[in-house]
């Protein structure tokens, strides 16, 4: 095994050819992309004002334009969308602290929102994953955790800006609906406990869920006139009247106390006394503090960097860092580092498919995303931000490896090497990339000259030694 | 050498010593005959939204503003009706061909998707991580020559383990050349891990043939492209008997809507798929039975958002012309305030593997004992194998 290349690989997002000379003592080389401020992106594709405008714009054109003005609003949003996902992706093509992007990837994606079905997550996911992942990366996880509960993206993907305590000014004001529950959406409550901290069996209960959902009342989105302050207000009148707007008209988090659940809140058995906003926060910060929530954090980064068994010694070690630490990032991520596991012979992970696209591309020194990755990505069936519920994307051989899959990659590869095929790549030095044995048919096969150089250079992305990391 | 013969030369060569255990077609053994499709609604369906309870005194009052008007249903009995998007499965019901379940849930009582969806995949009785899936189980425990496939992205719980078993997706296929998939076997066949997934890709390939991948396209999320390109799979003389087919948008947490609603259209969409599969199926629709499920069901009462929380008992479907008779099977618990489930559910009052066990008893002539070898720990529970002719 060659140390360099496992650093490059596992942790990193696939060596370049002729990178491995460069890596110096591997742990060294991964820890020092720890230091200092996380990476900021080359540009900010769209500020929350321009995103906040252009969801205004489809609002008026589905309110009352015409076919063409909400074609054009649809496309306007589509522009940042792309733009941002262009920039999210190169950033991991171009990266010179690959494993830094690695921790991003991760943690968006154990946060994770999606853009499968509610248009606007689609314009916000590229500016949560900036502001909230990025920015808090190698900071502490409640940080995280809470910048994410604020976020517009997040409190419109699991429905939170929604929410109404059923007890809350707003609700007593409005008009009875016969045989209505009033106002209560507890999905982000019960999936920040079973899928961001606690785990599903971190011992929570359906009380605890409801009651964090209580507490969570008022969280919701300002600068948005349209569909969810419409949403949040229909038939409220007075309710709308005193909600807070932004006052540079941008789209962002905003605490309505006129629709938050008055009173006392119990918790995993802790009471917490009404304070508002402050209430809420005062839990989610004692979750992140949780030790089910160190366990579950810890057992699914082993998983992801070490392997789809993680050994119980290892998730014991970082669970440990994790609590004695509060959760600070940075160092739970230099602990993942010292893993013995990790760097052991047998141990191995399949890439996921935005891994492995990813690896192609810097395999193949390609210097930026261009429009025909988010496709690709696709029909590999790992879109960016887009995962089919918020659990967010497996990272296991079972979930994709599948023989179907593996014929995707390997017509991927292929007409890609087509693309490339004609900057004269020569196909021998791509074996660089990949630790295999002299003796392993794969050099027979990159040196054989009757082989066309692009069907050669395919050959090397599809093989299996290039799906492993 | 086409893709055909490439592949006939690799069964040939290495069919033998295939670590994965795909089944190599051989045309002297006799198929087992029956077809079986499972189709995992994920995400937790409004059973109520779904399956119309309009005569429970308490349906009005308590669905609120999610109530459907009586003559926008389809009715079945006198107690339910299809949802206004599920009319055209009475087209199944005039037939014959539909058992309506309801008030059923999974035999564990939970409200996460993911534990609620592991248990009714592995048909166990509790979330158990590591499990194998109970139609792989079912394909161990059939006799004759069978074999399983997953129309799916990726692989599904239900279909992992021991007995190998396919997977299909439509793809935007480029071209590639034989010699390169040949070369790049003899690559896969040095990973242990691999060897047998990647020779399956290619006999799934041939099986499906690329003239039929063509034709099936790239449905681009919609439920009919794909329950047809799983019928022009499963109709196959040497086709799977087993396919487990799923679809996702179903957590309906806000703004469901009523007839013509969010919810209603995916409902319609749901049986316009499973219309088109029982005529792309042909013949082969005789000894074909589907069966659609959900994780759980919802809350009764609208939440604040004019959607459902995720809830308890809910509803499904067996579709088929193996069934004795069309009827709503259901011991229904009522919508009154104290009948729910903690005050807010749906009451479970039929478990998941009574059903399933009935269903595949009857598509494949099984014997309860063999039922219950699908579903271990469920001897307690007696199959619904009445169900069947």
């Amino acid at each position: 095994m060659d140390a360099r290349l496992r650093a490059l690989n596992r942790f990193g997002l696939g060596a370049r050819p002729g990178e491995r000379s460069r890596v110096g003592d591997p742990r060294d080389w991964l820890k020092a992309q720890l230091t200092g401020d996380p990476p900021q992106l080359a540009t900010t594709p769209a500020t929350a004002t321009e995103i906040a405008d252009a969801l205004l714009a489809l609002r008026r054109a589905a309110a009352g334009g015409t076919d063409q003005d909400r074609a054009e609003a649809r496309r306007r949003l589509m522009r940042i969308a792309v733009e941002e996902q262009r920039t999210a992706l190169t950033e991991r093509i171009r990266s010179g602290r690959p494993f830094v992007e690695r921790l991003v990837a991760f943690w968006s994606n154990h946060l994770c929102v999606s853009g499968q079905s509610k248009l606007p997550v689609v314009v916000l996911a590229g500016s949560y994953e900036r502001d909230v992942i990025r920015r808090h990366v190698l900071g502490r996880f409640e940080d995280m955790v809470l910048a994410s509960a604020r976020h517009p993206a997040m409190l419109f993907y699991l429905d939170n800006y929604l929410s109404i305590g059923p007890g809350s000014p707003a609700a007593q004001r409005g008009p009875q609906r016969q045989g209505a529950r009033r106002g209560l959406n507890e999905n982000y409550a019960r999936e920040l406990l079973e899928l961001h901290t606690l785990g599903v069996d971190g011992g929570y209960t359906q009380d605890d869920v409801i009651e964090l959902a209580r507490a969570l009342t008022g969280w919701t989105i300002a600068g948005l006139r349209g569909p969810a302050a419409a949403a949040v207000a229909r038939g409220r009148r007075r309710a709308r009247q005193q909600m807070q707007e932004r006052s540079d008209g941008s789209i962002g988090f905003v605490f309505q106390e006129v629709l938050h659940e008055p009173g006392e809140r119990t918790l995993l058995g802790r009471r917490y006394p009404q304070s508002g906003a402050a209430q809420a926060e005062a839990m989610i910060r004692d979750l992140c503090h949780n030790p089910a929530t160190a366990r579950f954090v810890a057992r699914k980064l082993v998983t992801h960097f070490v392997s789809d068994e993680p050994p119980a010694a290892a998730v014991d070690r970082i669970a440990d860092v994790f609590r004695r630490t509060e959760g600070d990032l940075r160092a739970v991520s230099e602990a993942l580092v010292d893993l013995p596991e990790a760097w052991s012979e047998e141990s191995r992970k399949f890439r996921t498919p935005q891994d492995w696209l990813v690896a192609v591309l810097r395999a193949l020194e390609i210097p930026e995303a261009n429009n025909r990755l988010a496709p690709s990505l696709r029909q590999l069936r790992q879109p960016l931000w887009s995962p089919p519920s918020p659990k967010g994307y497996g990272d296991t051989t079972q979930e994709w490896a599948d023989p179907d899959s593996l014929l995707n990659r390997a017509e991927l590869a292929r007409s890609l090497a087509r693309r490339v095929g004609r900057q004269r790549i020569e196909p021998r030095r791509l074996a660089d990339v990949v630790d295999v044995p002299a003796s392993d048919p794969l050099h027979t096969l990159l040196a054989d000259t009757s082989i066309p150089a692009d069907e050669r250079i395919a050959l090397l992305l599809a093989s299996p030694a290039f799906q492993w990391r | 050498m086409d893709r055909r013969d490439f592949l006939r030369t690799v069964c040939m060569c290495y069919g033998g010593l295939a670590t994965f255990g795909f089944p190599v077609v051989n045309f002297a053994r006799v198929r087992q005959s029956g077809r079986f499709v499972f189709v995992l609604l994920r995400g937790g369906f409004d059973g109520l939204a779904a399956v119309v309870p309009y005569a429970d005194p308490a349906y009005r009052a308590v669905r609120g503003a999610l109530a459907f008007n009586t003559d926008e249903l389809t009715t079945l009995d006198d107690t339910f009706a299809l949802a206004p998007g599920l009319a055209p499965l009475h087209e199944f019901w005039e037939r014959n061909e539909l058992v309506v379940l309801h008030a059923m849930a999974i035999p564990f009582r939970t409200r996460s998707h993911f534990d609620g969806q592991a248990v009714l995949e592995t048909g166990l009785d509790r979330p158990i991580g590591s499990s194998d899936g109970w139609l792989n189980r079912l394909l161990q425990v059939m006799p004759g020559e069978r074999s399983g496939i997953a129309i799916a992205s990726g692989m599904p719980r239900s279909l992992v383990g021991p007995h190998e078993v396919q997977t299909w997706s439509p793809a935007q296929l480029g071209v590639v050349e034989d010699a390169y998939l040949e070369r790049l076997a003899t690559l896969y066949r040095m990973d242990r891990e691999l060897a047998g997934r990647f020779e399956a890709a290619l006999q799934q390939q041939d099986l499906v043939g690329e003239e039929e991948t063509a034709r099936a396209g790239a449905p681009r999320g919609g439920i009919t492209p794909l329950m047809q390109a799983a019928a022009r799979i499963l109709r196959q003389n040497n086709g799977p008997n087993v396919a487990a087919v799923e679809f996702s948008g179903w957590d309906t947490h806000a703004n469901q809507g009523v007839a013509g609603g969010a919810l209603d259209r995916l409902l319609g969409q749901l049986a316009e798929g499973l219309v088109a599969f029982r005529t792309e199926m042909g013949d082969a629709w005789s000894d074909t039975t589907v069966v659609v499920m959900t994780e759980f069901g919802r809350t009764v009462r609208p939440n604040g958002t004019r959607g459902t929380d995720h809830g308890t008992a809910g509803a499904g479907f067996i579709i088929g012309p193996r069934l004795a008779r069309s009827a709503v099977i259901a011991d229904w618990p009522s919508l009154a305030d104290n009948a729910l489930y903690e005050g807010r559910d749906l009451r479970p009052t039929l478990d998941t593997r009574a059903v399933l066990k009935g269903a595949i008893a009857g598509t494949f002539d099984l014997t309860a004992a063999q039922a219950d070898r699908v579903f271990p720990g469920s001897d307690g529970v007696r199959g619904l194998y009445e169900m069947f002719r």
